[in-house]
């Protein structure tokens, strides 16, 4: 074989050749897929022994897929980063300052050296949510969809903030249900109508009230407080609290439950 | 310079190429009962393209018709304009929202310009009255903390080829490096947020394109995002390219001819797709469009073998080299 065929002597530029072994057919014997019907499993979280299980699966509309487990899970990244991965969600009426304490969260946990990332709604209704309106069935996708996100960024080992209205109680939920116990974290911004309307951060009230946008939550589309959540920031004697003594209270409690900390 | 004034509700959206834009055109202004203080100001700040704003000459103008002009360099010239307008001309992506298409009161004759009203809402695809939110803690933020830059790795190929092997194999080799990064296996979201996603060409195009998204947010986040999935369709990935800056997109093609994917067949399918159980398999009877211009090849040799972690190496020689495992 000519020398240049081996990676060692090939030039050094941006296209390296690599060559892959040739492999015999029975390499993979013990990982062959038996014959007889599909099986259906679950795998949330790649398994403790860490092999190459190949068991077929269907799910949803995906058929003939696979899980693949990976050397690198959830654990050596959390050692990684000396904090555990989990998901931050609030909710809220539009400008009960959702984005406003994620930012603040996000600020005050990287302060303390914790990697954190806002998964703002509408910052995700501009890339991958940009094919989602706001009638019921796409805000429960959109609901769907940042939920799956979270629990991925979850898994990487961050804390994942997601701050988005998400009106419905069962879409909230069954985010919930996507990751293990304790991972979520529900927060409510539990400001009143008047002061989000009064408020009014992005005009949106006064184009509702004016017939110019229909489904407004609050307006003409019902929002489903929380009847069981982590944390519930409210107004103190009529007043709403700053941002930093919020984030301080949610940053509070994730030390408490030993989220920035690897043990 | 008088301003036409009209006691008309109107609203702002959509978008237009500025070369292709065409005067006269009309520009709507989305909430008229509030000040109308356009800024004459080009730049890139927002993230769905460039807005243009504009500046009334009177604070109560509703509608501000820009007929007269036959260009919108000519607009640019005379920076008050007719109208009482000043505006700069940046290059802008055209996207429509479908209500703006909808709810379009100009015809085929007038462009719209992009732009976003007074309080910051505009209209992305489907989603309308949305305003881009910013964070105090930016991705050069992250950055610093992780000590590495967020980068995308894109590995395409055959089923079969070894991408998720290979994928595994580079988590390890940057792990052991201390460097923060997560796997995107194709299957693996098809288990979660792809699930409602078959494999018909619509579907495929779709879970490039969410794949794509997700791996944009992780590679913001600092992450080195590996991303394996068959993706055969070059549009599709290069539409995923096309969502990250230059350089941060590092497409890997698994160079395996299809004989040796047939003859490993890991996980079965090949079989069932010869004995026509699948429908639509990539390689068999659905096409698999290799990429022209990927970063790295790695291609298989006759004699002799490398190992998946050494071709891992040299994926992360080439991270190294291009500056992605620093701050």
């Amino acid at each position: 074989m000519p020398p240049s065929f081996y990676h060692s002597e090939a030039p050094f530029n941006h296209r390296r050749s690599v060559l892959l072994p040739l492999l015999e057919p029975g390499d993979y014997t013990e990982r062959r897929v038996p014959e007889g019907p599909l099986v259906v499993s679950n795998h949330p979280f790649p398994s403790p022994d860490r092999s190459l299980k190949l068991n077929m699966a269907t799910v949803g509309n995906s058929t003939n897929i696979f899980w693949h487990d990976c050397p690198v899970g959830r654990h050596e990244r959390q050692k990684l980063l000396d904090q555990k991965g989990c998901v931050v969600w609030i909710t809220g009426l539009s400008g009960s300052g959702k984005s406003t304490l994620a930012c603040s969260l996000s600020r005050e946990l990287h302060a303390k050296g914790k990697l954190s990332y806002v998964l703002d709604g509408d910052n995700l209704r501009h890339g991958l949510n940009k094919d989602l309106g706001f009638k019921v069935e796409d805000r429960t996708e959109n609901i769907r969809r940042v939920g799956e996100v979270a629990k991925l960024f979850a898994d990487a080992g961050l804390i994942c903030i997601a701050s988005l209205i998400s009106p419905y109680r069962k879409d909230r939920d069954a985010c919930r249900a996507m990751l293990p116990a304790s991972s979520f974290i529900e927060v409510y911004m539990n400001m009143p109508l008047e002061l989000c309307e009064e408020r009014d951060a992005k005009g949106l009230y006064k184009l509702a009230r004016a017939g110019k946008i229909k489904g407004f939550t609050g307006i003409d589309d019902p929002y489903e407080p929380p009847l069981n959540c982590e944390i519930e920031l409210s107004q103190q004697d009529g007043v709403c609290p700053p941002p930093g003594t919020m984030a301080g209270r949610v940053v509070t409690y994730l030390e408490e439950k030993g989220f920035l900390e690897y043990k | 310079m008088s301003v036409i004034q009209q006691e008309k509700r109107i609203s702002l959206y959509g978008s237009c190429d500025i070369p292709k834009l065409s005067l006269p055109m009309s520009l709507m202004i989305r909430d008229p009962s509030s000040v109308l203080a356009f800024d004459a100001v080009g730049g890139a700040q927002d993230p769905i393209g460039v807005p243009i704003r504009f500046r009334a000459s009177s604070q109560k103008a509703r509608w501000i018709s820009l007929s007269g002009f036959t260009r919108l360099d000519d607009l640019i010239k005379s920076p008050t304009g007719r109208h009482g307008l000043s505006a700069l001309s940046v290059p802008v992506k055209a996207r429509m929202s479908e209500e703006g298409r909808m709810n379009s009161r100009v015809n085929e004759k007038y462009g719209v310009i992009a732009g976003k009203s007074l309080n910051g809402l505009s209209d992305v695809g489907n989603s309308t009255n949305i305003r881009w939110h910013n964070c105090p803690v930016q991705k050069a933020d992250r950055q610093e903390l992780l000590q590495q830059k967020g980068c995308v790795i894109w590995i395409t190929g055959l089923s079969g080829s070894g991408k998720s092997t290979v994928a595994c194999s580079l988590s390890r080799i940057l792990h052991s490096r201390e460097k923060l990064s997560y796997i995107l296996d194709g299957d693996n979201v098809r288990h979660g947020l792809n699930r409602d996603l078959g494999f018909n060409p619509e579907d495929r195009a779709e879970n490039i394109r969410r794949i794509g998204e997700v791996a944009k947010l992780f590679a913001d986040a600092g992450l080195i995002c590996i991303a394996s999935l068959i993706s055969p369709s070059r549009k599709d990935r290069d539409a995923c390219r096309a969502l990250l800056h230059e350089g941060a997109f590092i497409e890997v093609f698994m160079d395996v001819p299809l004989q040796v994917c047939e003859a490993r067949d890991p996980k079965g399918l090949y079989k069932l797709a010869r004995a026509g159980k699948i429908k639509g398999f990539t390689g068999i009877d659905d096409p698999y469009e290799p990429p022209i211009d990927s970063e790295i090849v790695l291609r298989q040799k006759e004699q002799g073998y490398d190992s998946p972690s050494d071709m891992a190496e040299i994926i992360v020689s080439y991270l190294d080299e291009k500056g992605y495992l620093n701050a």
